[in-house]
């Protein structure tokens, strides 16, 4: 190689100057460094693990319990429950309250990172609802390891500007007239649970993967495009990307009263998605004294009351529900026993289930592709 | 002709910077715009700067988030650059291994390099019986670190290719001190290659999502780790402001720092 | 060049601190991956792991990881050209045709869209490229009755979201390398009676070639793991390998098969790199 560097005239560092910048950084890094520095203060805190933006860090509601109990709530966020686990093993007895969701309840109590709650010591706990606080999901070994919170379902909705009635079916979102504005979520679990839905199968142990993906498969024609958050999903809706979407509950009524966009909701007859959420104590939780009253404020109908007004998704506390007032669209859906009854609860799935549903949306979504 | 080439040279050059910054003036647009799920027709507002300026989660994120991608670029810049110099100058066996080990950091996804790094420390911590050192700023900056130091190397290398060793060693015999052989003959050939891999070390700090969402201490979080954390939810056009400002911000500071002090190392004989 | 104790000392002090932060914090933690990418179950499971090869196995046995590794591979080749294309000329431009203190001003303004975060970019491309978006809407307000403009959700919209992104990598290794090559080589070549082209094509390309090769390097590897422009720019026509590695540790838990799948797609980029790096070799030795 012959190629030669020029590099006259290039103004100098000096020293002086070189030594100005260093001790301008070295001083910039000291004072940034301050908000890592904590205090060790294990009773003046709750330590929280959630999704962001899930009720639990409301500021108001932190505000409201720290005025009664004096506790500071901190928080830390988990973008999928599978890395929920990995931050409860990875960082044992570092946090109070996580927020678990139904299907991974046990996952986590079984791998020994939650550990039993005191029931007596949640004054709300006769308030909630007994097929939620009973439900086997939330216990192991006759223990408690999750107090019911809130629960959802995931159904379909639709735009109301399209579909001047609602519709019932499922099979909606395989309606040949609907080519190019159908939506779902990309999701291997939820894809799959509606695939078993709409073929008369149980939701969460279906028998022939074959008529899964079939079925999946038949939705190519009618998908416009797959979302990936609420975020997306509005933002999607408001420019007329689809007419119809698997959604979430709350999410929907969010849309609906939040955004006021024209959002229609049903829960097909053959059946949607119920969830529900539990809040547990983290092993060896350097706090659970507090972590109680946290979950106690949290499953209270003084706090849903406040959170109402944002469109989370329906309390687990009876009470709450009920003293919702009647304005409230969302009251009404959820204590309509016609929906509730339609629904399959997510129950906890084996790791090959989980597998076999992951590769089955793989490769329809391959399919989908090409 | 000459002059009608050099107008269809910087044509270009506008199309590729209008390109550039298509979406990132569209990002500006809809932080002034009222709607929050970024609909059209514009309608201009300052509501989303007025809601920043009362976020102070978000507003201690940025900050986080700017000193972190700070130290990174100092750290990575300095240890990327010496190993580049080593690369560029000497001829030495294992030298296509340990170029060849810069890929595995890039290549393979930043989830699974986080997944491996937050385990790894754990398990180190937990052997050497402090398993809280698995976490905080100092994790952080191990990791951003690491992550930057491949694309330091890269683009410095880029710079590098015929290391000019004759010139320094002529310095030297005759009667430079090693100080000055570095600051006037080896800083200059260097200068256009470390500016420019600064820039990125900053930028990869700075949009690192999962190494600062896995090892920051709870209760600390940085810009990147608010945005992707919020996508379920879904994110307000806060972050659009918070954006603008410090591309706003950035922009002005660069021009400045172009207009006092040139690194791009100007050709001889031009001017 | 004989290595002299000295020069041994040399290269041991530049490439040690870079290479042991590294050990520390990639390549040992990766190591441990590597190992349970050859175990059946993740380390944090309380049940003793197995060996297996199974991981491997299913890479092969399952059709759509080839479609989905094709693709991938693919997309980065994509990129990599049109990155090329478009921020070669740009760099070779600014290098050569620019001087004084625009060219750092151009060079600062490369970079600086890097400095803003990437799901944000991309969202403000899904603005730009859906109908009702930004540009329908301006050709629509200019030449009302155009014919409506759409990319979103298209294999060109993930293709414009991905260059954006890589495209100053391209831009600026180029620059500096050419920014490196002295005029009066040019002149020479010129000045021998060589086409402007010719001059090109013997000089001033083989001198450049090392930041063609590093800002390829910087745009293809990280492309074909690249899952989340894909996601949200391609809708259902954006299917990468690197969606499904997320999945197997967002979903599945199944950390085993996505560090399988992982160190498959490293293996891939070290081939692709092992056929090119004889032939950079020699055209670098023939400049």
């Amino acid at each position: 190689m012959t190629g030669k560097t020029n590099y006259r005239r290039f103004a100098p560092v000096t020293r002086r100057r070189f030594v100005a910048g260093a001790s301008t950084l070295g001083l910039a890094a000291g004072l940034g460094v301050g908000p890592f520095i904590r205090r060790a203060s294990a009773n003046t805190e709750v330590k929280v693990l959630n999704w962001q933006g899930y009720g639990t860090d409301e500021p108001w509601a932190l505000e409201a319990f720290k005025a009664a109990t004096g506790l500071d709530v901190v928080h830390d966020y988990y973008n999928s429950e599978s890395e929920m686990i990995t931050k409860l093993q990875t960082n044992p007895g570092t946090y109070d309250v996580i927020v678990t969701n139904s299907a991974w309840n046990g996952r986590a109590s079984e791998l020994g990172v939650i550990q039993p709650i005191d029931s007596s010591l949640i004054s709300n706990f006769a308030d909630l609802n007994p097929s939620f606080r009973d439900s086997a999901v939330l216990s192991a070994d006759g223990k408690l390891y999750g107090v019911s919170w809130v629960w959802g379902m995931t159904a379909i909705a639709y735009s109301t500007d399209v579909f001047k009635e609602a519709p019932t079916s499922v099979e909606i979102l395989w309606d040949p007239s609907l080519a190019k504005r159908v939506c779902v979520r990309d999701d291997a679990i939820e894809a799959v649970s509606f695939a078993a839905i709409a073929t008369g199968q149980d939701m969460n142990h279906p028998a022939d993967h074959d008529k899964i993906k079939e079925k999946l498969l038949a939705l190519k024609p009618n998908l416009a495009t797959m979302w990936s958050s609420e975020d997306d999903w509005n933002k999607q809706f408001q420019a007329k990307a689809f007419d119809v979407s698997i959604y979430w509950s709350g999410s929907a009524f969010r849309s609906k009263n939040t955004f006021n966009l024209p959002v229609g909701y049903f829960v097909p007859t053959e059946g949607a998605i119920g969830w529900f959420d539990g809040l547990a104590i983290g092993t060896d939780a350097p706090n659970a004294e507090g972590a109680h009253k946290f979950i106690d404020y949290m499953v209270s109908q003084e706090f849903y009351s406040k959170w109402a007004e944002v469109g989370p998704p329906a309390s687990a506390n009876n009470k709450a529900m009920e003293g919702l007032p009647d304005s409230d669209p969302s009251k009404a859906f959820y204590l309509d026993q016609e929906n509730v009854k339609r629904l399959q609860f997510m129950a906890p799935l084996s790791d090959k289930e989980r597998q076999d549903f992951s590769d089955i949306w793989a490769e329809v979504k391959t399919e989908f592709a090409k | 002709m000459r002059r009608f080439l050099d107008g269809g040279i910087r044509l270009y050059l506008v199309l590729v910077l209008i390109f550039l910054y298509l979406p990132i003036l569209v990002m500006a647009l809809f932080a002034f715009n009222r709607s929050p799920l970024y609909g059209l027709p514009f309608e201009f507002d300052l509501v989303w700067f007025e809601a920043l300026a009362g976020n102070k989660r978000l507003l201690q994120a940025g900050w986080n988030s700017v000193w972190i991608a700070l130290a990174n670029t100092v750290i990575a810049t300095t240890l990327g650059t010496m190993a580049a110099v080593a690369f560029g100058r000497y001829t030495f066996r294992g030298k296509t291994l340990m170029q060849a080990l810069l890929f595995p950091p890039i290549a393979i996804p930043w989830l699974v390099i986080g997944t491996a790094m937050l385990v790894f420390f754990f398990w180190v911590g937990r052997s050497v019986g402090a398993p809280g050192m698995a976490r905080g700023l100092h994790a952080i900056l191990l990791g951003h670190v690491a992550l930057s130091l491949p694309y330091v190397i890269f683009v410095v290398g880029a710079r590098l290719n015929d290391y000019p060793k004759a010139l320094e060693e002529a310095a030297a015999t005759l009667g430079a001190t090693p100080w000055q052989v570095f600051r006037r003959v080896s800083v200059p050939i260097l200068a256009p290659g470390v500016v420019a891999a600064a820039l990125f070390a900053f930028a990869v700090s700075f949009d690192q999502f999962v190494i600062s969402y896995f090892l920051a201490p709870p209760g600390v979080t940085t810009l990147p780790v608010e945005i992707y954390t919020s996508i379920r939810k879904g994110f307000t056009p806060e972050i659009n402001a918070i954006s603008t400002i410090i591309i706003a911000v950035s922009m002005g500071l660069m021009l400045v720092v172009a207009r006092f002090y040139r690194f791009g190392g100007e050709r001889s004989g031009n001017e | 060049m004989t290595p002299t104790t000295r020069t041994r000392w040399a290269i041991f002090s530049l490439t040690g601190p870079a290479y042991l932060w590294l050990a520390c914090t990639i390549f040992l933690p990766l190591l441990a991956m590597l190992a349970l990418s050859f175990l059946d179950k993740s380390p944090l499971v309380p049940k003793p792991p197995e060996f297996t090869l199974g991981n491997y196995g299913a890479f092969f046995a399952k059709d759509f990881y080839w479609s989905l590794t094709r693709w991938s591979v693919e997309l980065g080749l994509w990129v990599t050209f049109f990155c090329l294309l478009i921020g070669y000329p740009a760099a070779y431009a600014l290098a050569k045709r620019i001087k004084g203190r625009w060219r750092e001003a151009i060079f600062l303004l490369i970079v600086l869209p890097f400095w803003s975060n990437a799901l944000v970019r991309i969202f403000s491309w899904t603005m730009v490229l859906r109908s009702n978006g930004i540009v329908d809407l301006t050709v629509q307000s200019f030449f009302p009755g155009a014919p409506a403009f759409d990319l979103l959700f298209s294999y060109p919209a993930v293709i414009i979201g991905l260059v954006h992104s890589y495209l100053p990598y391209m831009i600026l290794t180029c620059y500096i390398a050419l920014q490196a090559i002295d005029d009066s080589l040019v002149e020479a070549g010129r000045s021998l009676g060589a086409t402007s082209f010719t001059t090109f094509r013997r000089v001033v390309l083989p001198l450049s070639l090392p930041g063609i090769v590093s800002g390829s390097a910087l745009i293809f590897v990280p492309v074909i793991g690249s899952f989340m422009e894909p996601r949200i720019l391609g809708g259902t026509k954006g299917a990468t390998l690197g969606m499904n590695i997320e999945e197997q540790f967002t979903v599945t838990a199944n950390w085993p098969l996505g560090a399988a799948l992982s160190f498959i797609l490293l293996a891939i980029v070290l081939v692709i790199f092992g056929i090119i790096y004889p032939f950079l070799r020699r055209q670098g030795g023939n400049a």
